[in-house]
C-alpha cells in the first residue's frame, strides 16, 4: 500500500524527539484520528472498512505518534500464513510533513516490526512506489530488500517495489529440531485471514 | 431490525430495454439504516471484515459506475447529438473536425498501447464504435475502419504473445465488437485517398492558373486552405495504410515479409513526421485536442464504464499529441529493429540480438512482435524445429544430428525450456527477472535427467559406434545446458541493475555473486568450444589449417570477452569488501537482520537451483573477510580488465555491440583503477571533505567509483 515519509518542504515543527511519544491503537477514539492523517497524506482512498479490517484484527500492529495533544503519525499493519510462510505486512505509513525528516517514520514502523518479530513472523513485507526515495532509504536503513519490481503497479503506470526484510532464523541444535518436530507447535497470531498478495 | 416494509414492484424503463424486473426498496433501506447504530457492522458468514474492504458505496460517483456518466448508453449518446453525421454542413468545419477526430484518436490509441484499456480510448470514440454510421462520411468511415481493423491485428500478435499481470489488460476488449475488420477496410481507405489525391491535384492546377480537365468538387469551402487540408488528410490516411501493411507483412510466416515491412515503415515514418508538424495557415495548436474542456466531437471515456469493473474505472489522461507522436516513432524504430533480424542467426546470436534489444526499452506491441517472429509453430522462425537449433549450439556434428536422441523425453523437454526461455526474454524485464530465477530450477532439473540418461547408456553393455556418437552427443549437449543455465544466472543478477533491485550496501555481494557466475560461464562456455572443435576436425577429412584451431593455451575471443567482465566484477567485489572491512562494527548495521539474511534473499533462487553448487554466505565471507587496502595493493584487478578488453577488441572488428561493451569495460576499469590507487595510499579512509560514491556512468551494470569533494 502506501508511505507518505518523504517531502515536507514547507514549514517545520520545532521540537525535541523525546516530546514524541508513541502508542499503540487503543480503541475506536483513535481510529477517526488514523483515517484523517491517511486521507489528508496519501493518495489512495481507502473506506472506513478497510481501516476497521486492520484495526479490528490486528489492533497490536496499529500504532499513533503524538506531539503533546496532536496525533502526527500513524502505521497501520496485519501479519498472516501466507503460501507457506508467516508474514507481516506494512499496509500504511503516514508522518504529517512538518514532522517529517526527524526519524519519526522509522520510530513508528519499528514498533509494528518488532511485535511481528516476536510473533513468529518469518518476514515483513510492502510495496512502495519506485519514485518513494524517502520510504526506500528509511525501509533500506531497516534492513529491508528489494524483492521485486512490479510494473506499472499503480494506476498513474509507476512501478513498484515489493520490500522484504526477512528475519533471521534461529540456529537450531538438529537434536532440538527433532524434539520440536515430534510437539505441536503454535504461532501467536490472533487471525490466519488468507489473501493473495 | 424493524420488519421490512413490502417493497412495491415497479417497471422503469431502461434503455438497455431488457426484461427485469425491478422493485423500490426505499422504505427497506431506511429501515436498515435505522437499525444500526454508528460503529456498527453487519457481519454474516459471507460478509467478513476483508469482504468489507470491497464494499461499495451506492451513488457515490468513485464507486458507483451508474453514476458517472452523461449518458447512460451508446444509443443515447447518439441520440443527443454526441457524434453528429455529417459533423458539420460547413465543409470547412466538418473537415477541419474529422481532423482533430483522426488526431485524438491516434492518441488514444497510444494510450491504448502503453497500459490503458481500450474501452476508455480507442472505443470511446463513438464513430468507432458504429461504424456502419460513418458509411456516408467516407473519409471517417474509412479512417474508423482501417484504425479498427489495426486494433484487431495488433490484440492478436499480443493474444499469441505470452503476457500477464498489467499487461494482460491490453487484450480484454470488454465484449465490443471488432469482428468483420480485414484487409478489405484497405481498399476503401485507398480510393479515399485517391479521391482526395486528385483534389490535391485540381487545387494546385487551378491555383497554377491551368484550367483543369475534370470538374472535380473541392475538399472544402475556403481555397485558400485546400491545399493545407488536403495533404494533412493525405499524410494520415498513408500513415493509417502504411501501419496496416508493417502489420500484415510482420505476420507472414517464416519472416517472409520482414523486408517490405522495413519500407513500410520507412514510409510510415516519413508521414507520421508530417503529420506532426502543425497544419500551415491554421491558428490551432496540437495540444489543444487534450486540453481540457476541448475534447474533439464524438468522443465520451465514460460510455463503457458498465463494461468493465463493477467500480468505475479511474479517469485517465489520454497522451498529449507530443508523447503521442513520440510514441509511434520509437514504436516504428523498435519494428524496424525487429525487422532487421538476420534469419540466419545461431540461438546465441539470437538471445544476443534479443538482449541488446531490450536495452532500447521497447514497448509490449513491439516485444509481442519479436516473440511471435521468433516463435511460431513451436519453430525458430517458424522454419528450424528446436531440436536442430539446440543442436547446432551445442555443436553436435551432422552424423549425431541423425540420431534418436531428438526423441528422448528429457531432449524434448529441453526444447520446451530453450521456447520458454526465449518468450519470456522478450517479455517486460520486471516480469523477466523473476521468471528467469524461477525456471533455473527447470534447467537444473534437465541437466540431472541428461546425466541419468548419459549413466544409463554408459551402463548397457554394448558401446557400438553409434551408441557412442549418441553418448558424446548427449555429453554435448549436457554441456551445453549448465553454459546456457549460467547465462541465465548471470541475466538475472545483472538484470537486478537495470531494474534498481540493489541498494549500494548490497553491490558488494553482487558482484562477488556475478564474479562467481561468470567464472563458471567462462569455464563451461570454453570447454565447449574446445570439445566442439574436436568434434569438426574429427568430421573433417582434410587436415585444418593452424588458424581455424586455437591452440589449447590460447583463450578464444568469447572467452576472454567474459574474462575482462569477470575482472572487472572481482575488482569491485574486492573494493567493496575493503571498504565494507574498514568500516566499525556498528556502522551499516541494521536493527532486525544482517547481511546474511540479506543475501539469502538475494539470492534464493540462485541457491535453491544450484548455479552454482556449494555457494553460500559463508563462501562469500571467507573470500571477503580479510581484504584490505593493502592486500588489494598487490594486484589490480581493474587494470587486468583494461589489459584484456583492449586485446581483444581486435577479434571482433566489425561487431558494433561487442566493441562498444568493451569500450565501457576499458572505461569503467580505467576509472575504476585510479580510484583503487587513491584508497590503497590512504588505507580506505578518505579525508572527510571527500566522498566516495558509486555510479553507472559508464556500463549500465559496473559501478565506477567516483570521489568528490563532499557539500
Amino acid at each position: 500500500m502506501e508511505a507518505g515519509v518523504s517531502g515536507g518542504e514547507g514549514e517545520k515543527a520545532e521540537f525535541e524527539p523525546s516530546e514524541i511519544t508513541y502508542v499503540s491503537y487503543g480503541g475506536e477514539h483513535h481510529l477517526p484520528l488514523i483515517m484523517s492523517l491517511v486521507d489528508q497524506e496519501l493518495s489512495e482512498p481507502y473506506s472506513i472498512f478497510t481501516y476497521r479490517y486492520f484495526v479490528y484484527l490486528w489492533p497490536q500492529l496499529s500504532f499513533l505518534a503524538f506531539h503533546k495533544e496532536k496525533c502526527v503519525g500513524t502505521v497501520v499493519c496485519k501479519m498472516g500464513e501466507h503460501r507457506s510462510t508467516f508474514r507481516g505486512y506494512i499496509a500504511m505509513l503516514v508522518v504529517i510533513k512538518p514532522y517529517r525528516g526527524r526519524g519519526i517514520a522509522t520510530e513508528l514502523v519499528s514498533r509494528p516490526i518488532r511485535v511481528m518479530q516476536e510473533s513468529g513472523c518469518d518476514e515483513v513485507t510492502l510495496e512502495a512506489e519506485v519514485t518513494n526515495k524517502g520510504a526506500l532509504a528509511l525501509y533500506g536503513r531497516l534492513g529491508f530488500i528489494r524483492a521485486k519490481r512490479l510494473f506499472r503497479y499503480y494506476l498513474n503506470g509507476v512501478d513498484a517495489f515489493r520490500l522484504k526484510l526477512l528475519f533471521p532464523q534461529p540456529h537450531i541444535h538438529h537434536t532440538l529440531l527433532q524434539a520440536a518436530q515430534e510437539a505441536p507447535t503454535q504461532r501467536s497470531s490472533s487471525d490466519t485471514t488468507k489473501e493473495s498478495h | 431490525m424493524a420488519a421490512a416494509a413490502t417493497a412495491a414492484e415497479v417497471s422503469i424503463p431502461l434503455g438497455s430495454g431488457d426484461n427485469s424486473m425491478w422493485a423500490d426498496v426505499s422504505l427497506l433501506l431506511e429501515d436498515a439504516c435505522s437499525g444500526l447504530r454508528d460503529g456498527e457492522l453487519i457481519h454474516g458468514d459471507n460478509f467478513d471484515l476483508y469482504a468489507a474492504m470491497s464494499a461499495l458505496e451506492i451513488m457515490d460517483p468513485k464507486m458507483d459506475s451508474g453514476m458517472i456518466g452523461k449518458y447512460f448508453s451508446v444509443d443515447e449518446a447518439i441520440e443527443c447529438g454526441a457524434a453528429p453525421i455529417p459533423i458539420s454542413f460547413d465543409k470547412t468545419v466538418d473537415v477541419q473536425c474529422s481532423i482533430d477526430i483522426m488526431d485524438h484518436l491516434l492518441a488514444c490509441e497510444a494510450t491504448w498501447h502503453r497500459g490503458h484499456s481500450l474501452a476508455q480510448t480507442v472505443f470511446s470514440c463513438i464513430y468507432i464504435l458504429r461504424p456502419e454510421r460513418t458509411t456516408r462520411h467516407a473519409l471517417l468511415h474509412s479512417y474508423c475502419r482501417t484504425t479498427r481493423a489495426t486494433c484487431k491485428a495488433v490484440i492478436s500478435v499480443v493474444s499469441d504473445a505470452r503476457t500477464h499481470e498489467e499487461e494482460d489488460l491490453f487484450t480484454m476488449t470488454y465484449g465490443l465488437n471488432l469482428n468483420g475488420e480485414d484487409e478489405k477496410c484497405l481498399s476503401i481507405l485507398n480510393a479515399v485517398e485517391e479521391t482526395i489525391s486528385r483534389k490535391l491535384r485540381a487545387c494546385r492546377t487551378s491555383s497554377s492558373g491551368i484550367k483543369s480537365l475534370e470538374d472535380i468538387e473541392p475538399l472544402q469551402n475556403n481555397p485558400a486552405l485546400e491545399d493545407g487540408y488536403c495533404r494533412a488528410i493525405l499524410e494520415r490516411l498513408r500513415f493509417r495504410k502504411h501501419f496496416y501493411h508493417i502489420l500484415m507483412c510482420l505476420k507472414r510466416p517464416h519472416g517472409r515479409g520482414m523486408q517490405l515491412a522495413r519500407k513500410h515503415i520507412a514510409s510510415c515514418i516519413v508521414e507520421l513526421k508530417a503529420i506532426s508538424r502543425p497544419l500551415r495557415q491554421q491558428t490551432i495548436i496540437k495540444d489543444r485536442i487534450t486540453s481540457p474542456g476541448c475534447q474533439p466531437i464524438g468522443f465520451d471515456s465514460s460510455l463503457n464504464t458498465r463494461l468493465s469493473a463493477s467500480t468505475p474505472p479511474r479517469s485517465i489522461n489520454i497522451l498529449s499529441w507530443n508523447e503521442t507522436i513520440e510514441y509511434f516513432l520509437k514504436l516504428l524504430q523498435d519494428l524496424d529493429i525487429i525487422s532487421s533480424c538476420s534469419l540466419d542467426n545461431s540461438l546465441e546470436g539470437i538471445l544476443s540480438f534479443i538482449v541488446q534489444f531490450q536495452k532500447c526499452q521497447p514497448d509490449l506491441v513491439a516485444r509481442a512482435h519479436l516473440q511471435c517472429l521468433l516463435l511460431q509453430d513451436r519453430k525458430l522462425f517458424g522454419r528450424d524445429t528446436i531440436f536442430s537449433v539446440i543442436a547446432k549450439a551445442a555443436g553436435l556434428s551432422e552424423v549425431a544430428k541423425n540420431n534418436e536422441i531428438e526423441n528422448l523425453e528429457c531432449i524434448v523437454q529441453l526444447g520446451q525450456l530453450v521456447m520458454n526461455l526465449l518468450r519470456i526474454l522478450c517479455t517486460n524485464s520486471a516480469w523477466q527477472r523473476r521468471k528467469l530465477g524461477k525456471i533455473l530450477q527447470d534447467w537444473r532439473v534437465i541437466y540431472m535427467q541428461l546425466e541419468l540418461a548419459i549413466r544409463n547408456k554408459l551402463g548397457e553393455d554394448c558401446v557400438h559406434t553409434n551408441e557412442n556418437i549418441y553418448i558424446n552427443s548427449l555429453k554435448q549437449i549436457l554441456l551445453w545446458v549448465e553454459e546456457q543455465a549460467y547465462w541465465i544466472a548471470s541475466r538475472f543478477l545483472t538484470l537486478g541493475f537495470e531494474l534498481e533491485l540493489y541498494s549500494s550496501n548490497e553491490y558488494g555481494m553482487v558482484y562477488w555473486y556475478i564474479y562467481v557466475v561468470s567464472v563458471k560461464l567462462a569455464e563451461k562456455m570454453h570447454h565447449r568450444m574446445t570439445i566442439n572443435n574436436r568434434v569438426k576436425c574429427r568430421g573433417k577429412k582434410k587436415k585444418v589449417s593452424g588458424n581455424d584451431v586455437p591452440r589449447d593455451f590460447q583463450f578464444p575471443p568469447a572467452v576472454l570477452f567474459l574474462q575482462s567482465h569477470i575482472c572487472l566484477a572481482e575488482g569491485l567485489a574486492m573494493m567493496l569488501a575493503a571498504l565494507k572491512n574498514e568500516k566499525t562494527a556498528l556502522e551499516g548495521r541494521t536493527p532486525f537482520n544482517t547481511d546474511q539474511e540479506r543475501f539469502s534473499q538475494l539470492f534464493e533462487l540462485l541457491q535453491k537451483a544450484g548455479f552454482p553448487d556449494h555457494i553460500s554466505y559463508q563462501s562469500f565471507e571467507g573470500s571477503t573477510r580479510n581484504v584490505t587496502f593493502s592486500t588489494l595493493a598487490m594486484y589490480n584487478h581493474f587494470k587486468d580488465a583494461q589489459r584484456i578488453a583492449k586485446e581483444v577488441k581486435s577479434s571482433f572488428s566489425g561487431e558494433r555491440e561487442r566493441l562498444s561493451e568493451l569500450r565501457m569495460i576499458e572505461q569503467v576499469a580505467e576509472h575504476n583503477s585510479i580510484a583503487m590507487t587513491l584508497l590503497c595510499r590512504v588505507g580506505g579512509s578518505l579525508d572527510p571533505s571527500l566522498n566516495l560514491s558509486f555510479e553507472f556512468s559508464h556500463h549500465p551494470h559496473f559501478a565506477t567509483a567516483v570521489v568528490r569533494r563532499s557539500l
